[in-house]
């Protein structure tokens, strides 16, 4: 997978390091910026609130 | 040959998957905290900015009444907007800087910038239960120190117009995540005995996970209304100001 993107690099290895160092830097940005803000919600540190049995005296606790 | 394209397609999505996990390891740790810092000095200010401009019209029937003692129904929640913060939290014992904003709303991107109240729970120094939720790890980790709070320490919020001073009752009392009963007017947890108080008054509620980080159960702690001081007035003496 590696090698396969390595090999259809343009230029010289100088270049092709600068594209990959690009490239890891472009997949790492994605990753911070929006995937895991989405998978984050499914991890378990998030809740902090109680909730569930909805409107007891509190009128529905949102979560 | 082809085994050993085989292996080597197998080893290398190996090393993506770890390196994946540990960048999420290094998101959950460090970038949440990082976001969550910024993230909350815009809160802040948001409120110093809010409280300045308000500050400049001292006519208003806000301020009067925060001025004629303490507050009756001086606001109820419908004052607070969603999402948006209304107040400071300062709890002496996390620490003497430590001060976080406190947001209405426990939606998950509100509880991103700061601390949550529990929409339909009692405002700031009202009467009934001011309820609010917040993180104890990731997004810079307020609650981190819960299990350390003792009855008697101080938890004191500020929301530009008085500093309301709440005296925590009991250690914090471990519960499971659906006992709602702890955010009522009076509350009322699932184990009877842990009960604080026997008669309706001027309380706050913390909520947060259990344990650290997990989601199995959720810490709670109990505080009560002691004083309330004008904002004009300074700091409270228990946050090392002048007056007191």
């Amino acid at each position: 997978m590696y090698g396969w993107i390595w090999r259809h690099l343009p230029g010289n290895a100088f270049v092709r390091a600068i594209i990959s160092l690009a490239l890891v830097l472009g997949v790492v940005y994605l990753l911070f910026q929006y995937i895991f803000p989405w998978a984050e919600p499914l991890l378990p540190f998030n809740n902090v609130t109680v909730d569930e049995g909805m409107g007891a005296a509190t009128g529905g606790v949102p979560r | 040959m082809t085994l050993r394209i085989v292996v080597r397609t197998f080893s290398e999505i190996c090393v993506t998957v770890g390196t994946l996990i540990v960048l999420l390891v290094v998101y959950v740790l460090y970038w949440t905290g990082i976001r969550a810092d910024s993230a909350m000095d815009d809160q802040m200010d948001t409120l110093t900015k809010r409280w300045a401009t308000e500050d400049k019209d001292p006519g208003s029937t806000q301020n009067a009444a925060a001025e004629a003692g303490p507050p009756e129904a001086l606001h109820d929640d419908r004052s607070y907007e969603g999402g948006k913060p209304f107040a400071v939290m300062y709890i002496p014992r996390f620490g003497a800087d430590w001060r976080r904003p406190v947001l209405q709303g426990t939606g998950v991107g509100t509880l991103k910038k700061g601390l949550g109240h529990y929409a339909g729970t009692a405002a700031l120094g009202g009467e009934g239960n001011f309820a609010v939720a917040g993180h104890r790890r990731t997004y810079g980790d307020p609650f981190k120190d819960f299990p350390r709070l003792r009855s008697g320490d101080v938890v004191v919020v500020n929301d530009g117009r008085a500093w309301y001073t709440y005296k925590i009752s009991s250690r914090p009392y471990k519960t499971l995540p659906d006992d709602t009963g702890v955010l009522k007017p009076l509350p009322k947890p699932l184990d009877p005995g842990a009960a604080p108080y026997d008669r309706p008054g001027r309380y706050l509620t913390l909520t947060t996970c259990e344990p650290e980080w997990g989601s199995s159960h959720r810490l709670i702690t109990w505080a009560h209304l002691d004083e309330v001081k004008a904002a004009s007035e300074g700091k409270p003496a228990v946050l090392g100001g002048a007056g007191g």
